[in-house]
Parts: structure tokens; sequence; C-alpha cells
């Protein structure tokens, strides 16, 4: 679970809020979609939910636990995927993978048996023992992906994770991410694919200017919008000005 | 504007960072407090300066004494351009081939010798700062000392700038073609390793050639009377091997007007023309050429790994092993790292030993001390003590290790790995590369200049603690601010203003701990006394350090953005 209670971030010493008093909750087994246009303050969420960036104010709980005070604990049950793929180039696929691994305390059994899981479905098992470098945007996105996925932690936080990923892989992101949260875990991610939030989410937040416009399920947003055609419009009319 | 003049000014605005400081200075209003500290660090070296302007008067008049001050000339600008060649040749390869900038550069409508002038622009003015505090100086006593007219005054700066030129230029034609070569495949990183090696081994083997060239290889009285006797006898045994040297002394001395200085100024003005446009055009072929591969994707079926095979994993390394693998592997597989971290402790020794050297019995510089250390063994072993923390301390790995991170910072961030045990690691990595450093100091102090058992092993026994208390000091300093949005894996490094930072503070530090070698050998105390206090010392520096830094990964981790 992931409580986000009165959490405010400002950048410039003040100048420009980035995100304001947002409150939300998002339960266990549930895929929460976070959207909102650029710079409406849902990198600086996510970055604040897995201890990146430290809010200037309000508290962040996982599994009931303040991600400040208990941070080891907190990250030990949290993964999070970058919206920029920058990892370690001069390491190998199967390093990173590994070192991963190392860190989260994943055992060698079911690393193996993970890793060679994900490898195969992402088809990058040729790939693995090969430096990230040579990779395409693609491959790295995938790689981190599949850390993740091997980790199997209670939370996931992934911002825009299908940037750049094909078709195929996007799909099985998606498989992948509904059989997390069947199994009781919580996915909080960002995206702007209007189609995947409405399709995936069980419910869908929407910040704009730092300020949470609206939350809840599919339904909930058609109440609040006139134009309930698609999230596409629900959207727009929540972010215009 | 033209693109070549806006991509100059962006390249520039890049590496200097100006728009960034005018932001974090006027608009985000941080890092205030580096100003006074900048002012700090200039005011601190204006000592050494004066003493440095000082040395260069006595020498101006010891040599007018003999009629060769022209020599003075003669021996900064080639201090000047053997600085700028040695190392100015990682700079280029880092610059002209590792910006992360490239790949975009690339894809723009800019030809390779558009692109290439940008990035010779950077290097180039980074070495005119390089070069300032110790060719300068030269220059200006040279000017004063012989009330050089405004001749001088207008040809001193235009020399000063023509002055890397040649030596970049000439790198820059070797590096262009090497990397055309060595770009063939997957082993490039390790070519361009040996190729810098080969480079930097010619660059050294050019140096020795020139220190012999100075007068290390026995000329007999005829020679040195002849070589007085003539004015520019001095200048042309200096230059002899460079003679760009002599030409730019003759237009420095003689002047524009008079014909020696005009011709001077031709040569030297017209080789560093013809290698700078030798260079524009070696990159309008050859740039692209070696660019090509070094963010390439995975290629051909080869090496990969076959389906159905098993994938290698590790069975739980222990998260501070595994953040040591990490840092060994980053370091030992970006080429600009190995060359200048792990490479370089390995080499500062070398190149020291080989400086020394003369290659002839009783006059090598080697002897002298060997000699000086059997009279006075405190002496000898302050001495070993200080190289051995020297070559261990002044790579720039420990006051690096968090900048070298960059933007993949954020993995160090959302690991559950205790920041204490993050920062043990990194501890761990820096003092390995350290002891190589030690390992080096003390193989030539063996085999180079014979020191005995006696006087080796209680300069690594004192060298130990004081490294391991430099390395949690330099740690700090980086943690303190991480540059870690960089382009160039060179920034990280060699531009890192904390890695400098770090070494005024190491030198400061050794110039206490010498004093207080010094102060207590003169106390009375016998040697083994002596050396008992100052390696207590140095270990309860090293503890309390190691301590402090942990507490200060604690406080400084959780505050680091990126």
């Amino acid at each position: 679970m992931i409580e986000i209670d009165h959490v405010s971030k400002s950048y410039n010493k003040g100048a420009v809020r980035a995100v304001d008093d947002l409150t939300l909750t998002v339960p266990p087994g549930e895929i929460f979609g976070f959207l909102g246009p650029n710079g409406a303050g849902k990198t600086t969420t996510i970055k604040m939910i897995v201890g990146i960036l430290k809010p200037d104010g309000g508290t962040i709980r996982i599994d009931g636990l303040d991600n400040r005070a208990e941070a080891l604990r907190c990250k030990a049950m949290t993964v999070y995927v970058p919206d920029e793929p920058e990892i370690y180039e001069r390491l190998k696929g199967r390093e990173y993978l590994n070192f991963m691994g190392d860190v989260y305390g994943v055992s060698g059994d079911e690393r193996r048996q993970r890793i060679e899981h994900w490898l195969e479905a992402f088809e990058l098992t040729r790939a693995v023992a090969d430096p990230i470098q040579t990779y395409s945007h693609g491959m790295r996105q995938k790689i981190i992906l599949i850390a993740a996925l091997m980790v199997k932690p209670r939370v996931m936080v992934f911002d825009e994770p299908m940037v750049g990923l094909d078709p195929r892989s996007s799909h099985l992101l998606k498989e992948a991410m509904r059989e997390h949260c069947e199994g009781g875990g919580t996915l909080f991610f960002s995206t702007h694919i209007m189609e995947v939030a409405e399709r995936l989410c069980d419910r869908i937040g929407i910040i704009h200017k730092g300020h949470l416009a609206a939350c809840g399920t599919m339904a909930d947003l058609r109440d609040q919008a006139k134009d309930k055609a698609s999230l596409e419009n629900i959207f727009l009319e929540l972010t215009e000005s | 504007m033209s693109p070549t003049v806006a991509l100059v000014k962006a390249a520039l605005n890049s590496n200097f960072g100006w728009s960034v400081v005018r932001h974090r200075l006027f608009v985000q209003k941080r890092d205030r407090w580096m100003i006074p500290l900048i002012g700090l660090a200039v005011v601190s070296v204006v000592p050494t300066l004066v003493l440095y302007v000082r040395l260069l008067g006595a020498a101006f008049d010891m040599l007018k004494s003999l009629g060769q001050e022209k020599a003075l000339l003669t021996l900064a600008i080639l201090a000047g351009q053997l600085i700028i060649l040695v190392f100015g040749l990682f700079y280029l390869i880092s610059t002209f081939y590792f910006s992360r900038d490239l790949e975009y550069l690339v894809a723009l409508p800019l030809k390779p010798s558009q692109i290439m002038l940008s990035k010779f622009s950077v290097v180039l003015i980074n070495e005119y700062l390089t070069m300032a505090p110790i060719i300068l100086p030269a220059l200006i006593v040279y000017g004063f000392k012989k009330r050089g007219g405004l001749g001088y005054w207008i040809t001193m700066p235009l020399t000063y700038l023509l002055l890397p030129v040649i030596p970049l230029a000439a790198a820059g034609l070797v590096i262009v073609g090497m990397m055309r070569l060595v770009n063939i495949g997957r082993k490039k990183d390790l070519l361009i390793v040996l190729g810098s090696l080969v480079l930097i081994a010619a660059a050294l083997f050019l140096q020795f050639g020139l220190s012999r060239a100075t007068g290390t290889s026995a000329p007999d009285v005829q020679q040195i009377i002849a070589m007085i006797g003539s004015p520019d006898g001095l200048v042309q045994t200096i230059g002899r091997r460079f003679p760009p040297a002599i030409w730019a002394t003759r237009l420095l001395n003689d002047g524009l007007l008079a014909a020696s200085g005009f011709t001077g100024f031709i040569l030297f003005a017209g080789l560093s023309i013809l290698l700078f446009c030798g260079l524009m055009a070696g990159a309008q072929r050859l740039f692209f050429g070696g660019l090509v591969g070094l963010s390439e994707r995975s290629g051909g079926p080869g090496r990969r790994t076959k389906a159905g095979a098993k994938i290698k994993v590790s069975s739980g390394r222990h998260p501070v092993r595994a953040i040591f693998l990490r840092e060994l592997r980053l370091m030992n597989r970006t080429p600009i790292f190995l060359l200048n971290g792990v490479l370089g402790v390995l080499m500062i020794p070398v190149v020291f030993a080989l400086t020394l050297s003369s290659g002839r019995q009783g006059s090598d510089s080697a002897d002298i001390l060997r000699l000086l250390t059997s009279a006075k063994p405190v002496t000898g072993i302050l001495v070993a003590t200080m190289f051995m923390i020297v070559c261990a301390t002044l790579s720039g790995v420990a006051s690096s290790a968090f900048s070298r991170e960059g933007r993949k910072f954020w993995v160090s961030k959302v690991i559950p790995v205790d920041y204490r045990k993050q920062v043990l690691a990194k501890f761990l990595h820096s003092m390995a590369i350290a002891l190589l450093g030690i390992g080096s100091a003390a193989a030539v102090l063996i085999f180079r200049f014979h020191l005995d058992a006696g006087q080796w092993l209680p300069s690594l026994a004192m060298a130990l603690p004081i490294t391991a208390f430099l390395t949690s000091l330099n740690l700090a300093i980086d943690l303190a601010r991480p540059l870690l949005d960089w382009i160039s894996p060179q920034k990280a490094m060699k531009q890192n203003l904390n890695v400098l930072i770090a070494m005024l503070f190491d030198l400061g530090f050794l110039f206490l701990y010498g004093l207080a070698f010094v102060t207590l050998g003169k106390s009375g105390l016998t040697l083994a006394a002596v050396l008992a206090i100052l390696a207590g010392l140095g270990l309860g520096l090293a503890v309390l350090a190691f301590a402090l830094l942990l507490q200060f990964a604690l406080r400084r981790y959780p505050s680091i953005e990126v």
C-alpha cells in the first residue's frame, strides 16, 4: 500500500511548486495510473515515493512505514523503473541483473528461474551477456523491467514504463503488471498513453500544476467531467489552462 | 549566427557551465558558499606563486650573468608545450570521442570538421587556463626583467595564444587516426586504452629525450664554453629537439620588427596553422569513422548467449561485495576512468623515476637522493612516506567516487542497502587503487632507489593509515557536492572541482604532517619513538575520519537529489 499524505515539493527555493499538498492512497492489489501534462509533477511525486527526492512537507508511507524514517525497509519492498533508462552502460546485462539480485537479496534459485523466464519473455536472452552500452533504448528499458520483475517486490513504482517498448513487450508488461496486482501487490505508474490507463488501471489520478485535479475509477472520472466520451476528453477538460 | 559559431558557443557554454552557474547562483540561489571557497583556494595559491616568481627572477639573473637569459623563455615555452602534450592526450580523447553529446551532434546537419572545431575550442580554452599559472609568470617576469617595450607586450599574448596549438593539433591528428584504426569491433575499449598507453609512452620518451638534450648528457667543458659563448647557445641546446620553442623565443625576444623575430613568427604561426588545418582536414575524413561504433548496438550473433544456455547467476553476494564489484567494473571498463585512475597511480611513480634518471652513474638524481637518505635515515623515511602517500591519493579516485556515478546515482538512492555500506564499498575500492599506487611507489623505491627494508617498511607502516585517512577525507569532499550531471567521463574525474579541492586539502595536510615529522625528529626523541607517535596519529586519524564519513553518509545521501 502507498499512502501519500499532504506531500509538497518545490524547486528554486519555493519559486516553483512542483507538487502541492498531494494526498492519495493506493491500496494493495490496485493498479494506480498517474496522469498529467508535462511538468505537472508526476515524476517528482514518483521520485518522492521511492526516496530519490525529499518532500518539503508531508509524509509517504509504504505498507504503513514512513519512507524516510524506515527508508531501508521501504526500499526493500519497492522497485522503481525510471522514465529514462539510465543504467550502468559498462556492465553486461547479466551483471546488472545479478547486481540488483544481490542488493535486493534474491536467492540464487529464484533469481535464475525468474531471470530466465523474463529474459525469454522479453526476447533478451541472446543479448544478456553483452555490455548494456550496446543495447538500444528499448533493450535498456527491458533490462530495467526484468530486474524489477526479478525482485518481485510488494510495491512497484514505474515512470512511463511503456516508452521505447515494442507492442509485444508492452503487452507482456501489462500482463505482468496485472498479475502482480492480482497477487496482492501494489502498482503505481505514470503514463501518457490514455488507452493504457483506461484499460489497465483500477483507479486513475490526474495531476495538474502540482495539484490532484481528479482521482477515482473511470466511472468516477466520467461523473466529474462534462465530456464523458473518453479518458482523453476528460484529461483535456481537467488540464485545460 | 553561423552554425560553426553557434556550435562553438554552445560547446563552451556546456563545458564551463556558465548558464548552469548563473542559474544556480542567481535564480536558484544555491551553491553561493562556493564563491568564498573558490576565493580561499585562489588566495592559498598566492604564496606558492610569489615563491615561483622569485625563483624565475633568480633564474633570469643567473642566466643573464651568462648572457643566456633568452633560455628562460625557451624553457617556459617547452615546459608549457610538454604539459599540454602529456596532459592534453586524455583530455582530447575524452572530449573528441566520449562526450555524450556526440550522438546528438552527429545527427545535426554539421560537417565533422565543425564538430571537431567546437570540441577543439573547448580543449584549447581549458589548456590556456591550465598553462596560465606555469607559463604566464615566466613570460611576465621576463618582460619586466628585460624591460620589454610595447612590442614585447603585444607579441607576448600572441605567443601565448599560439602556444598550445602545435602540441594539441599534433596530438589531435594522431588521436583521430588512432581512433579510426582501433574502432574495429568489440575490443575497441581495450584498443583505446592500449593506444593511449602507446601515446603516453611516446610523450614520455619525448620528455626523457628532451631532458637529456637539456644538458644531462655529460657535456664536456669545451661544449659548455661554446654553448655559453654564443648568445643563442643555451636556447639552441634546449630547443634542439623541438624547434618551435626556438621560433617562439625569437619572436618574443627579438620582436616582430626584427628579421629573426618575424621569421620566428612566420614559422611558429605557420606550423600552428598547418597542423590545425591538417587536423580539420583529417577530421573531415576520419572523425565520423572513429565515432561510429562508440555507441553501436549489438551486432552479429557471434558471442551472444545461445538460446537455451544457462545464464550465469551469482548466489547472494553480500551487498558490500556487489557494490565493490560494480565500482571495480565501472572503473576498469571506462577507458577514461581506467587511464586516469588505475593506470595513473601505477604510472606516476615510474614517470617520477624516469624523470630523475640521467642514466649516468654519479650524477643521477636517484644516486644523490640515495646518498642524502642514507646520511639521514629520518629524511629518507619521511621522503619515502610522502612519496607513497602522494602516489596513492592524488589520483582523484576517491574524490570522484560519487561523481563518477553521474545520472545513474538514482540506483544508489533506491536500492535497499544502508548508505554506510555503500560508502564502505566505495572506501574499499578507493583503498584498493590507492594500494596499487603505494605498491608501485614501493617498487620504485626498492628497485630504483635501492631503499632497504629498514627504510621502506616504516614508510609503508606510516603511509597506510594516512592514505586511509585521506581516502575518507576525499570521499567526504565528493559526497558533500557530487558532480552528477556530466556529459563526458573526463568531467567526472579530471575537470571535477572536487578533485582539485581534495588535492589542495591533501597537500595542505601533507605539509602539516611533514612539519610534525620534522619537529618530532628535532625534539630529541629516538627514531622509533617518532615513528610510533606518527603511526599512532595516522591510525587515530584514519579511524576517526572513517567513522565521521559513515555518519556524514547517513546525513548527506538522503538530501542528494537526482
